[in-house]
């Protein structure tokens, strides 16, 4: 039988050989729009393309190259030219293009990724990695890369221009500055003083406390950018040793609100690169002192000296750390005691903020507090409201602009007017007692003893340069350095000694390490030729699975030459998805796929949608958390679609609804079948595919079928009108897309669009289920009570109830979003062909060719007969010939 | 001595190499350092420098464009501050990019479309960049948002902006430990993108076409920066100028102190321009929620919340005080450079083209339509308010206005941000 069967085998293939001959239908096509130009005699054959054969032989290279040309300028209309005298219809034209795909597909190799620059996210691992220099980020302003078939990660998209190399340039020589630094002399400078008074405080945002120029009020504070003070006219000329002093004292009248406070207030102080760390927490900037103020209005602290360290440039800021409001404990914010306090025995004022219901869209805690002002000077209120003898039910955050924030504004007025605050009135700085080397510096002198190693007494220069530069340029270059490329760097590093003999070696590594980090050996993959190399293809699998260089384990392999050894190679794949570095796999690949890299782009109305930026950063570490279960976990691809389980927060809760009161992530199970959990049931994927107000079938259509159905639509024609929903709820979107639709040239694809938009109209624009449509009203009616929270938002009412059914292309009808996860779960192929074809762009770097199709066709039958799940799908990917060709 | 010499001849290595491969050097025209000959020989061109200045939040309308159309307008209550100056700018109303509105809308401002296009002062400094030793310079106060850039590159990529003043101090007038220390670098730097060259195109030898062509995108870029180093390098030997001018022990660039840092880099920008530094400024004037005390007073609400006034009067109030001191600021600056005088004896304002304004249309709606628009300088006459009527046939965009200023230094282009009319008319 195997005999028989290899026979046969062999009979075929001469065949083969003769060439595979033309469908009738190929050849009236050629004959009748190709041959004018494309027959004939060799002479007089346009761009040397012939096309007047009868058979194909589709072993040859050349072939293919032919005929995927061919394909290209029919499919782009470049042929027949513009002067031809025929053209085919439509009609002819998809034929002909549909049998010139199924043969490439069928026969064309897979392959064709060209040098893969190091992407922005890529080259900051890759840098972190090879100094192990964890805090490095390229400047903001870094060129950012270009996406290329959805992916900025792709070859094509790579480009280098000349401010990207100067980039490389600059980041380069900082690198080498960091890690070799210049020998430093401490200067001498002669001792000071420095004396910055109330008008020498400052706050970043905000307007500061001084009083009358006298003293500087401190009320207590946890946000260092609106009410800490900043000696923001007092720079430490040089990094020494200083003697500081605060004069402080308490200020706290006899409030009719207020007991005195007993113990001491605690002050604490802080330093930071002047104009850096603006928006830092207290607990992010250095601390470098804290006095305690005795609770008496009297007391001297001018004994209290303090000597501390302060580093040239720095500025000193200070905050009163205990008080009661917005001070230091955890989370816990004591200002709701505070403002009730004040609340209950100021009615005067929670009349005006009730009335004023936490204020217009837009207003300021300032404005805000003014217009409370004015309207208890007016004198209209209703002190009489019972709501004035209960302390209000819910309590309004946010930083600026947010609409609830009177109640920190109202309580640091308050604190202001009648205290308790802390005076300062004068900051005194003397010194340097001594000067010291700058906190730069002396990073740099622990990084580079550590990075350099210690050189024995007896090593030459050059035995030194040529064992330390071989190590590292292997690091860098991800494999070991051939010998006549590590000297030419050695010669590199002799010329210099010779061109400056009074510096140091060390500054001929510098210059050499320069030379390293722009050279297209680092800054590029897969430079080489023909059949990946262990090391290229150790290199590939390592930036598709932990987005850095190949860690130590597969440097081994490939130098043991194993790694083509598909048992080896499945196994390291498995590794490298063990690892915590597998996030840059989940971060970046859903980042892209799934779009929650545009999130924070996305400014929805934190009042009219509840949202807030908190809410943000959740949804997507939903989104992660679930890819990241999935991977690891092996689960099947099912799982994406209806996968009973998703990860839940507070902030998470606003939108699903749910009883979890912390920030942490936990783990939530709900029945299978239902409306929530899946990629179709993804707040994360809802908000990128809306604009944060409100929704657009067409948008989210497209998206489906582009990253879940796999079947990607054309762009519109230009000059088509958007489609804008219409606020005033007369309309729905489906009452203006139908009448679209009416359109024969429209209706072939929004046929398609469409129903899956429909779907997805009960998904409000930060992804919260909803029955109706939203009407957007001006002026919040409500008052503070609990139905002013509740999921709508304020400022809406409601509109028009969505219907969400809608009838596919091929008839099958869809009630709800629940319908269309069980139509995709029958149609598993769809998806998995999606799902591996965004993998292996990822993991290529390449648009996919022909070729490629078939692999993924490939696959797709093996995750259907064996059942697989998402990890062995990722494994097959990279033991699959697409991923294993250059 | 010997090692030196070696150096050199190295150096004139390179250049063959180059030629060989086609690269023609631009090498800034040593001669024309001299500032003197460097004015009489250029007489002919009006503008010889581009400055371009910004504030982020904008200006009131009402209180920024005069009521009346022509030359007898009666200056409206923001530009006030500029009475003294009114035969020296013109007011443009109007006049936008028909763009899209927001904050992010305002890095249309130089411009014209959507971000990644290049801005006008780029092209500028492309143009008469060779002449000097930055050519341009962006500056800011302090570290504003990243929404907030007004300059960008070619490639589209946002130009970063130096927010300290004693950073710009340094770059215009550095020390001689600084300078030997960059001498020494980009030496260095300059042999090794020699090196990276020649390396790169024996890999180039072994590899695909396409690869190739790959790898002739990292060429060009290597060829391109070099050239970058050698102009730097040429510079170095030409020595920084000096100055007597002092800033004070300390950077103000707290948002609170923006208007103080605002006053400093007008002095270094004036300074930049006598030195002939540069030819081509840009500066965004920052704005944030900082609460300002303006003649004592503190004002009713941070700046940002001020822009967003509500249509509120006393808000309103406070927002055009705010105006107002950014404008007398950005008189003192006209005065400066009225005061300078170029080797003609010419006031260095006349061959410098100014446009202030705002890429913020009206600030309380964040419309990026009719923006605050004024030309100082270039050797126009001034002293008009023009009105574009913007639904009229021939409506006119405020990119026609900056290709207008791009023509006056003598550029050849003839549409910018889909513009292509130039205003000379409404500058004479």
């Amino acid at each position: 039988m195997k005999f028989l069967l290899s026979l046969k085998v062999l009979f075929f293939s001469s065949v083969v050989l003769l060439g595979d001959s033309l469908p009738q239908s190929v050849l009236t096509f050629t004959e009748r729009y190709c041959h004018e130009c494309h027959a004939g005699n060799e002479n007089e054959l346009e761009g040397d393309v012939r096309l007047d054969m009868k058979s194909i032989d589709w072993g040859s290279g050349e072939s293919i190259e032919i005929w995927t040309t061919v394909h290209e300028v029919i499919k782009s209309m470049d042929m027949p030219p513009n002067d031809a005298e025929r053209f085919p219809d439509s009609g002819q034209r998809e034929e002909f293009l549909k049998w010139i795909e199924g043969e490439l597909t069928q026969h064309s190799p897979p392959g064709g990724t060209l040098p893969r620059r190091l992407n922005r996210v890529e080259y900051e691992n890759t840098i972190r990695d090879l100094f192990d220099y964890p805090e490095f980020e390229v400047p903001p302003s870094f060129p950012s890369d270009l996406t290329r078939h959805g992916f900025d990660n792709v070859a094509s998209g790579l480009v280098i221009s000349p401010p990207l190399l100067s980039q490389y340039l600059k980041i380069a020589t900082d690198i080498a500055d960091e890690f070799i630094p210049q020998p430093v002399e401490l200067p001498h400078v002669d001792p000071n003083q420095y004396r910055i008074g109330a008008t020498g405080l400052n706050t970043d945002e905000g307007g500061g406390g001084s009083l009358a120029g006298e003293v500087y009020r401190l009320v207590s504070s946890r946000n260092m950018a609106s009410a800490a003070g900043w000696t923001s006219s007092f720079e430490v000329p040089v990094s020494g040793i200083y003697q500081l002093q605060i004069d402080a004292r308490t200020f706290q009248t006899d409030s009719m609100f207020y007991e005195r406070r007993k113990k001491p207030f605690q002050l604490k102080i802080y330093a930071r690169q002047n104009g850096e760390q603006k928006y830092a927490r207290f607990s992010d900037l250095r601390m470098i002192g804290e006095i305690q103020v005795p609770a008496s209005e009297t007391t001297d602290l001018s004994d209290k000296l303090m000597r501390v360290e302060l580093f040239q440039g720095e500025v000193l800021g200070i905050r009163w750390a205990d008080g009661p409001v917005y001070s230091d404990p955890g989370r816990i914010d004591l200002s709701h005691d505070f403002i009730d306090d004040r609340l209950l025995n100021d009615r005067s004022f929670y009349a005006a903020a009730l009335k004023l219901n936490g204020g217009k869209r837009g207003s300021s805690q300032v404005e805000f507090y003014e217009a409370i002002r004015s309207l208890i000077e007016s004198g209209e209120l209703d002190l009489s409201n019972p709501a004035l003898k209960k302390p209000p039910a819910v309590y309004g955050g946010g930083l600026f602009n947010g609409p609830h924030n009177w109640s920190k504004a109202y309580a640091q007025e308050q604190m202001h007017r009648f205290g308790p605050a802390l005076d300062i009135s004068r900051i005194s700085v003397d010194g340097p007692i001594h000067v010291v080397t700058s906190q730069k510096t002396r990073n740099r002198l622990a990084r580079s003893k550590k990075f350099l190693g210690r050189k024995p007494g007896k090593t030459s220069d050059m035995v030194f340069a040529k064992r330390f530069l071989g190590e590292f340029l292997s690091k860098a270059f991800r494999h070991p350095i051939p010998e006549d490329h590590l000297n030419e760097y050695l010669e590199l590093v002799r010329k210099h000694r010779y061109d400056f003999p009074e510096r140091r070696i060390e500054d001929a590594l510098h210059l050499a390490i320069r030379k390293a980090l722009i050279s297209p050996q680092f800054l590029f993959r897969e430079l080489g030729q023909g059949k990946m190399s262990h090391y290229e293809l150790a290199t590939r699998l390592s930036y598709f699975l932990n987005g850095t260089a190949p860690d130590g384990p597969l440097i081994a392999l490939a130098e043991k030459g194993k790694l083509w050894d598909p048992i080896i190679l499945e196994k390291e794949a498995r590794r490298l998805l063990s690892k915590p570095e597998r996030r840059e796999f989940v971060r970046h690949f859903t980042g892209q796929w799934l779009g929650t890299r545009t999130l924070k782009d996305i400014m929805p109305d934190p009042r009219l949608l509840k949202f807030f930026n908190p809410d943000r950063e959740a949804l997507i570490e939903e989104t992660e958390m679930f890819f990241e279960e999935l991977l690891v976990g092996n689960y099947s691809l099912e799982y994406f679609i209806d996968p009973g389980f998703s990860y839940r927060n507070k902030n998470l809760n606003k939108i699903y609804g749910g009883e979890l009161e912390e920030s942490k992530m936990q783990r939530v199970t709900f029945p299978k079948g239902g409306k929530q959990g899946g990629l179709l049931g993804m707040a994360s994927i809802m908000m990128a595919t809306a604009n944060g107000v409100d929704t657009h079938p067409v948008h989210r259509g497209v998206w489906l079928l582009e990253n879940v159905l796999g079947q990607p639509t054309p762009a519109p024609p230009p000059d088509i009108p958007a489609v804008a929903p219409d606020t005033s709820g007369a309309t729905t979107m489906r009452q203006q897309m139908m009448k679209h639709q009416a359109d024969a040239a429209c209706a072939r694809c929004h046929k398609k669009i469409d129903p899956l938009g429909f779907v997805m109209e009960q998904f409000d624009p930060v992804g919260r289920w909803r029955e109706y449509y939203p009407i957007y009203t001006e002026a919040a009616s409500t008052t503070l009570k609990e139905e002013f929270y509740a999921n709508q938002g304020e400022g809406t009412r409601l509109g028009q109830r969505i219907d969400a059914s809608a009838t596919m292309q091929d008839g099958t009808v869809l009630n709800d979003v629940r319908d269309l996860k069980r139509y995709l779960l029958a149609n598993m192929e769809l998806f998995t062909t999606c799902l591996t074809e965004k993998l292996l762009i990822y993991s290529t770097g390449r648009g996919l060719s022909f070729g490629d199709h078939r692999v993924v066709k490939e696959l797709v039958n093996e995750v259907r007969d064996s059942n697989m799940g998402f990890q062995d799908l990722i494994v097959s990917i990279v033991l699959s010939e697409s991923f294993l060709t250059r | 001595m010997q090692n030196y010499k070696q150096g050199i001849n190295r150096r004139i290595d390179r250049r063959q190499f180059l030629h060989g491969v086609g690269v023609s050097l631009a090498l800034p025209m040593l001669e024309s350092l001299n500032v003197t000959k460097l004015h009489a020989a250029t007489t002919n061109d009006p503008v010889k420098r581009i400055v371009c200045i910004g504030t982020y939040l904008g200006f009131h309308q009402e209180h920024f464009f005069p009521k009346q159309i022509g030359k007898n307008y009666e200056m409206p209550h923001v530009l006030e501050p500029l009475t003294s100056f009114r035969d020296k700018f013109s007011v443009f109303s109007g006049l936008d990019h028909r763009g899209r509105n927001g904050h992010e809308g305002w890095q249309a401002w130089m411009s014209g479309s959507a971000t990644g296009s290049v801005s006008m002062d780029q092209l500028v400094a492309e143009h008469v960049g060779h002449h000097t030793r930055y050519a341009s310079l962006q500056l800011t106060c302090g570290t504003p948002p990243d929404v907030a850039r007004l300059s960008f590159s070619k490639e589209g990529v946002a130009l970063p902006m130096i927010g300290r003043p004693s950073v710009l101090f340094q770059t215009l007038f550095r020390s001689d430990s600084d300078r030997s220390r960059m001498e020494y670098v980009l030496k260095g730097n300059g042999s090794l993108l020699d090196e990276l060259l020649t390396e790169t195109k024996s890999i180039q030898r072994k590899i695909s076409t396409n690869d190739r062509r790959k790898l002739d995108e990292y060429l060009a870029s290597l060829r391109n920066v070099e050239k970058m180093l050698q102009k730097q390098e040429a510079w170095l030997e030409i020595p920084f100028p000096t100055t007597d001018y002092k800033l004070p022990p300390f950077d103000p660039v707290s948002p609170g102190q923006s208007l103080e840092c605002e006053k400093l880099m007008y002095d270094l920008m004036a300074l930049a321009l006598t030195t002939d530094s540069t030819r081509v400024l840009t500066f965004l004037v920052p704005g944030w929620s900082q609460v300002f005390e303006i003649n004592g007073r503190r004002l009713s609400a941070g700046y940002h919340g001020l822009s967003h006034h509500g249509n509120e009067a006393k808000k309103i109030a406070d927002y055009n005080l705010v105006g107002r001191e950014h404008v007398s600021r950005f008189g003192r600056f006209l005065e400066k450079l009225t005061d300078a005088k170029d080797a003609n004896n010419r006031p260095l304002l006349d061959s410098t083209a100014i446009v202030y304004g705002s890429g913020m249309g009206d600030s309380n709606t964040h419309d990026n339509s009719n923006l605050p628009t004024l030309i100082a300088g270039g050797g126009f006459s001034h002293g008009n308010h023009w009105n574009n009527d913007r639904s009229a046939a021939d409506s006119r965009l405020l990119g026609d206005l900056l290709l207008t200023l791009m023509q006056r230094t003598g550029m050849e282009i003839d549409s910018f941000a889909g513009a292509n009319h130039n205003m000379n008319e409404h500058l004479s």
